[in-house]
């Protein structure tokens, strides 16, 4: 009797703990898993508009074949292997200068090198690409200063599109990074460095052997992040460059675009290329918790 | 246990307000419907380009309420992109709930959306009369001989050029009369030579250049059956690319990246000329202190293809009906105005400076009118004459798609890869991406 009691309030309890998350486990399973399913239906059927019809695995292995894509996914490595290093290291250089206990204005700083990451995505992107026009403000400077003969095609050119694309998303998230480094930095007990001073580290060394192996987890959170929205750049791409000249600067996400909208709709070949986008990303996670090792992150 | 049955019975509260919204919305659709069958009193109408569509719309509009008061016509400006977005993910959908009942389709578009979304268009052939409209109109707005677009504003295309420049150089626009792009490049150099002006503005991710070369051969980025890439074997565009390189080389490009420095090149008299629809005549005339300095002189033709004629078309786009409620009372708006009212086309041309494809019009007197922007040239009359000369061709339904390759591939050509294997690999990406 008293253990069929014992069980009853047991159930109730589980009962009334299930019913809490039972409102977020149906919106979750409503607007992230249906999607995704439906989405991943979607990639095995093609056609145009609402006339589709399934072809298999055709689209995956139109994928292989598909130059724009091949481009875009180039274009998009590009991008990760020079933006991502340059952004992670600056952000961390950045952060070890605003973490000096002499710095003076250090509120100031830190808010001026965070406003980038305030901005709306499309508002910079705009306004970089004046900025960088054939007759925009950098070339005017840099014509003045005697520095270039010839204005540069910065948004023209393939090769200066790619850079113009680096700098203005190297502007924009290196606060956003920055912030997470310098939070961690607060953490780390100032008396490690105290220790290392007695002994007699010099800076370099106390950065490279106290600082960088602590910030170990913030670096992997920032990699991945940051890898993750590279895969996914999309917004200044669409509004400085459209993804040209040609395709220099087209990334995966502006090709989704077009293949839904640009071009006369192919949701599934789109769908498609989302997952491709999804495997990627998966694929560089794992590949960034090994080469991380420890179970750290 | 009353603490569980509470929280059921409030998710069930909550999921059932969820379900008895979409009880509501389906409610108002069904009553939409049946307003629809007797008379719905307001229509919505999407176009882009406030100065051009809009305005356009708007004369329409009151056109057809001096007769007709009951009619609401609301009409809503949306960026054409943001158009071909809302109707993409609209129609697809399944729902029409949020669309309009007339809209405005880019004619490179429209049988994208034609042969997509099939049942979502509403059949205008017993509305219009399809030979008041240009022909070449036509293919675009109709699928198996049924018509479903009201022919809008024509994209015909003229050569706007500035006459001062060309007189430094020693010409006049007698001049650029029946010419061919080779001499027209040759020219350029004489006047980059004397004013140090570029000759052209031009975008290298836009191709609308040789878009209008190889129509003005009636040829296109497709086969005539719009479904097939036309690209290896495409005379016309083989001699439009090399052209284009020949402009390229000759240091008379000016390149820009965007719309808006495309109209300042020429706004603060950077580029010479601009071979473009006649939609750019506002651009042009919008600065005022260059007025008298313009002419305008048939497109020129391709050389060595022996069919191109000089006329041709630059965008240019169409009135769509979606089947919605509502869509009788939108199609008797479009038939009442843009599909027979004379005196609106008239008003389009002296106050949008929109030039219609309606072909009873052009016998009125706003089309002989003499412009005196352009130094007292009748343009309207000139662009009416060379819209009925424009080469029809099957736009089909891949004109971006295709052009994004053939972007790259001019880029190859630019940078020096041979023009047949330039064609072919175009070729053979196109025909693995369009299906």
């Amino acid at each position: 009797m008293s253990k069929a009691k014992a069980m009853n309030i047991k159930a109730k309890t589980n009962a009334i703990g299930w019913s809490f998350i039972a409102i977020a486990v149906i919106m979750i399973c409503a607007f992230y898993f249906y999607p995704m399913i439906k989405a991943l239906m979607l990639s095995f059927q093609t056609g145009t508009g609402t006339n589709l019809h399934y072809v298999g695995g055709d689209n995956y292995a139109r994928l292989f074949k598909d130059q724009t894509f091949i481009t875009a996914l180039k274009n998009t490595f590009i991008f990760l292997i020079i933006q991502v290093p340059i952004m992670i290291v600056l952000a961390m250089f950045i952060s070890v200068l605003l973490n000096d206990s002499k710095l003076k204005l250090k509120g100031f700083f830190r808010t001026a090198i965070f406003l980038p990451a305030v901005t709306s995505l499309v508002a910079y992107s705009v306004i970089f690409k004046y900025l960088f026009g054939n007759d925009g403000l950098i070339n005017s400077l840099l014509t003045n200063l005697h520095l270039i003969s010839a204005p540069i095609q910065w948004i023209t050119d393939p090769f200066w599109a790619k850079i113009t694309i680096i700098i203005a998303i190297t502007w924009r998230w290196t606060g956003y990074n920055m912030i997470f480094y310098l939070s961690a930095l607060q953490n780390i007990d100032n008396s490690i460095y105290e220790a290392a001073r007695i002994d007699g580290a010099s800076a370099f060394r106390q950065f490279s052997q106290i600082t960088v192996p602590l910030l170990k987890p913030i670096i992997l959170f920032t990699s991945i992040t940051s890898t993750i929205g590279t895969l996914q750049l999309f917004d200044e791409v669409m509004n400085i460059t459209k993804g040209g000249p040609g395709n220099s600067t087209m990334t995966l996400s502006q090709y989704i675009y077009n293949l839904s909208f640009k071009y006369t709709p192919d949701f599934g070949y789109a769908a498609t290329v989302s997952y491709g986008v999804v495997i990627l990303i998966v694929i560089f996670s794992i590949l960034q918790f090994k080469l991380a090792g420890d179970k750290n992150g | 246990m009353k603490k569980l049955v509470t929280v059921l019975a409030l998710s069930a509260v909550a999921l059932s307000a969820c379900s008895s919204n979409s009880d509501n919305n389906k409610n108002t659709a069904n009553t939409g419907a049946e307003n629809g069958g007797k008379a719905a009193s307001k229509i919505t109408v999407w176009a882009w380009d406030p100065n051009f569509n809009i305005k356009a719309m708007n004369l329409a509009k009151d056109a057809y309420a001096a007769t007709n008061k009951d009619l609401t016509v609301d009409i809503v400006e949306n960026a054409q992109n943001d158009i071909v977005q809302k109707l993409n993910t609209g129609m697809s959908s399944g729902t029409t709930k949020g669309l309009p009942n007339i809209v405005l389709i880019e004619d490179y578009r429209a049988q994208s959306f034609l042969q997509a979304y099939p049942d979502m268009f509403y059949d205008l052939s017993s509305v219009i009369n399809p030979k008041d409209f240009a022909d070449y109109k036509l293919g675009p707005t109709s699928v198996d001989g049924k018509y479903y677009g009201v022919p809008f504003d024509s994209g015909v295309a003229g050569l706007y050029v500035r006459t001062d420049y060309l007189e430094k150089a020693g010409y006049t626009i007698n001049d650029l009369q029946d010419i061919t792009w080779d001499q027209y490049i040759d020219i350029g150099k004489k006047v980059k030579e004397a004013t140090g002006k570029d000759w052209i503005s031009l975008d290298p991710n836009d191709l609308g250049i040789i878009r209008m070369m190889i129509q003005s051969a009636g040829s296109w980025y497709l086969n005539e059956d719009g479904k097939t890439p036309n690209i290896a074997n495409n005379e016309a565009m083989k001699e439009a690319f090399e052209v284009y390189k020949k402009m390229m080389d000759a240091n008379i490009v000016k390149i820009h990246s965007d719309w808006s420095q495309f109209v300042a090149n020429y706004n603060n008299g950077d580029a010479a000329s601009v071979p473009t629809g006649n939609w750019f005549t506002p651009s042009i005339t919008a600065e005022a202190s260059q007025s008298g300095k313009w002419a305008i002189a048939p497109m020129p033709k391709l050389a060595k293809t022996p069919n191109s004629v000089h006329a041709t078309n630059l965008g240019g786009s169409s009135w769509y009906v979606l089947n919605v409620p509502g869509k009788e009372q939108a199609a008797e708006f479009l038939k009442a105005t843009l599909g027979s009212n004379v005196d609106l086309y008239q008003k389009l041309v002296t106050d949008v400076g929109a030039i219609g494809t309606y072909k009873p019009a052009t016998a009125g007197e706003a089309y002989t009118a003499p412009n005196e922007f352009f130094g007292g040239q009748k343009i309207v009359q000139d662009f009416a004459k060379w819209t009925n000369e424009i080469p029809s061709v099957n736009y089909g339904m891949h004109t971006y798609a295709i052009e994004d390759i053939l972007v790259v591939e001019m880029q190859n050509y630019l940078n020096g890869k041979k023009i047949d294997d330039v064609l072919k690999d175009a070729q053979a990406q196109a025909d693995s991406s369009v299906k």
